[in-house]
């Protein structure tokens, strides 16, 4: 009885993990006793996993993906610096929306990705093109969710603030921002895929460290476990940044557990 | 003495895009005595939550002029609060900030806000629900914040929006009772928009009628029921007579245009 109800309590994460636990089985045993695919061309779970230990303990993907880590942070931090008062401004300015609105659009529908060579033109295989195309990645879901969330900031608590003397000011801080918080967290999502594409192409395209250089390096050479294992870890890297994410909106946000519970 | 609320001849006609203009107000007056509980009860649609809106500052008259204790009023302050409909909680603080919004918003110190806000937490029932979210609360607890929010800045004015139309009939009752006993300890001027005769009736010193929009002063009924009031009064002849009263004067405006939607 009570194992049973450890397991229904537990129902997520076991099934969780018995997938994932399962599917990677059903690799290894199809790809070792059934399908013998060329191993040239495909590989199993078990010769990536001695590539992760291999090349963790050598600390070499471990500096790749430290390289890379600190391109994404710092342009994901610069698209939330940028993005977040673009869209509260648009949002609630008329005027600042239709001035805007063109040229946002059209960049947010367009294929960013392929001004990467331009980036590293201008900006060079370093640092700083890859944060440059990071951050043009990663800044327009914060712009637009934002907006979205302002336009739909009640208008009554708008009242209440300035009905108790509450002043411009007031209002951006008091209404609107706390308002708008659960959608920046839903842009930040969609701007952590973004911001990993742009690691990657930028690292595809020139490069000489990172962890998108990696992958495309091995790949180069048909190392393919070590390349699996460094696809592994930037899964793991947006997961962890995904994750984090949700628990932060939880710290900020308190007043949305028991909303959402409902 | 002077008149704590002056409203002199007061219209106000809106003019959405694309739609017909709305005239909500036409030539509204009307006079508050400091300390006086004042119900205005109409059709809706007939520019009642206009009117109050207009009182606090939040919007202007196209004509006419308003008058707290003979300054012209021409934007919020505050002498004026208002309790909403819609209670009109910030979703992301607790109680206890909500009630302090005011306070804060006036720049009160943080330990001077949070006594002041203690002090109506108590007095309107909310002791222990401090550090609760609005969405915790059952639609009474909510006004009971509003209600203290409302209060907590020490306003000389109270402005009622239809403040217990979004309870059940039980809560609105108790919830009712407790505003007469807190106007009774804090000697506010009231004014409260009901679409109900019997809360009209049961609240107020007089009860001003207005007509279909756009809206006037119809009738002013004058309610002289000893108070303190309590709930059996409710069943006597002469609170029958001042319901049938309003009742009477409101049937034509009810009757001539049928119901209308929103206010």
């Amino acid at each position: 009885m009570a194992l049973k109800e450890t397991i229904s309590e537990y129902r997520r994460p076991l099934l969780g993990v018995a997938s994932v636990v399962g599917l990677t089985l059903v690799w290894e045993i199809a790809y070792t006793y059934f399908i013998p695919l060329d191993p040239f061309f495909f590989t199993k779970p078990s010769l990536i996993g001695v590539a992760v230990k291999d090349q963790t303990l050598s600390g070499e993907l471990w500096k790749d993906l430290a390289i890379s880590s600190k391109a994404f942070l710092w342009g994901f931090s610069l698209a939330v610096i940028v993005g977040i008062p673009i869209g509260v401004f648009m949002g609630w300015r008329r005027r600042a929306e239709y001035v805007l609105d063109p040229f946002l659009t059209a960049l947010y529908a367009s294929p960013l990705v392929a001004l990467a060579p331009l980036f590293i033109i201008i900006f060079g295989v370093g640092l700083t093109g890859k944060v440059a195309l990071i951050f043009l990645l990663a800044v327009f879901p914060f712009i637009f969710n934002v907006f979205a969330g302002v336009k739909c900031t009640d208008r009554l608590l708008v009242n209440v603030v300035r009905a108790f003397g509450g002043k411009e000011k007031d209002i951006y801080f008091k209404v609107i921002l706390p308002s708008i918080l659960p959608y920046i967290v839903a842009g930040a999502r969609i701007a952590i895929g973004r911001g990993i594409v742009g690691i990657l192409v930028a690292e595809f395209y020139g490069a000489s460290e990172g962890i998108g250089f990696a992958i495309s390096r091995f790949g180069d050479t048909y190392r393919l476990p070590e390349m699996f294992a460094a696809i592994l870890l930037l899964m793991i890297m947006a997961v962890i940044f995904t994750e984090g994410l949700r628990k932060l909106e939880t710290i900020l946000a308190p007043w949305k557990i028991g909303q959402e519970a409902r | 003495m002077a008149p704590c609320i002056q409203a002199t001849n007061v219209s106000l006609t809106f003019r959405p895009k694309n739609r017909e203009p709305v005239t909500a107000l036409r030539e509204f007056s009307i006079e508050v005595a400091t300390g006086e509980f004042v119900s205005i009860v109409g059709p809706s649609g007939c520019g009642k939550s206009t009117f109050l809106n207009i009182l606090l500052g939040l919007l202007k008259p196209d004509a006419g002029e308003t008058r707290l204790n003979g300054t012209q009023i021409a934007g919020p302050g505050q002498e004026r609060a208002m309790v909403f409909q819609e209670f009109g909680l910030l979703p992301w603080r607790t109680v206890l900030a909500n009630v302090e919004l005011g306070l804060e918003l006036k720049g009160v110190a943080v330990a001077a806000r949070r006594s002041r806000a203690m002090e109506l937490i108590q007095m309107t029932g909310l002791a222990g629900f401090e550090t609760h979210y609005p969405h915790e609360l059952s639609g009474g607890m909510k006004q009971r914040v509003g209600l203290a929010r409302a209060l907590a800045t020490d306003p000389q004015v109270l402005l009622m929006d239809e403040p217990f139309a979004a309870l059940d009939a039980q809560t609105r009752d108790l919830m009712q009772a407790e505003l007469l006993q807190v106007w009774d300890r804090t000697k506010k001027t009231v004014i409260f928009v009901t679409h109900s005769i019997e809360e009209a009736a049961y609240l107020s010193d007089r009860v001003l009628v207005t007509s279909a929009r756009p809206g006037r002063i119809k009738q002013i009924i004058k309610v002289q029921l000893p108070r303190p009031r309590d709930y059996e009064m409710r069943l006597s002849a002469k609170f029958n007579e001042i319901k049938a009263e309003i009742w009477n004067a409101l049937k034509e405006e009810l009757l001539g245009r049928g119901a209308g939607n929103g206010t």
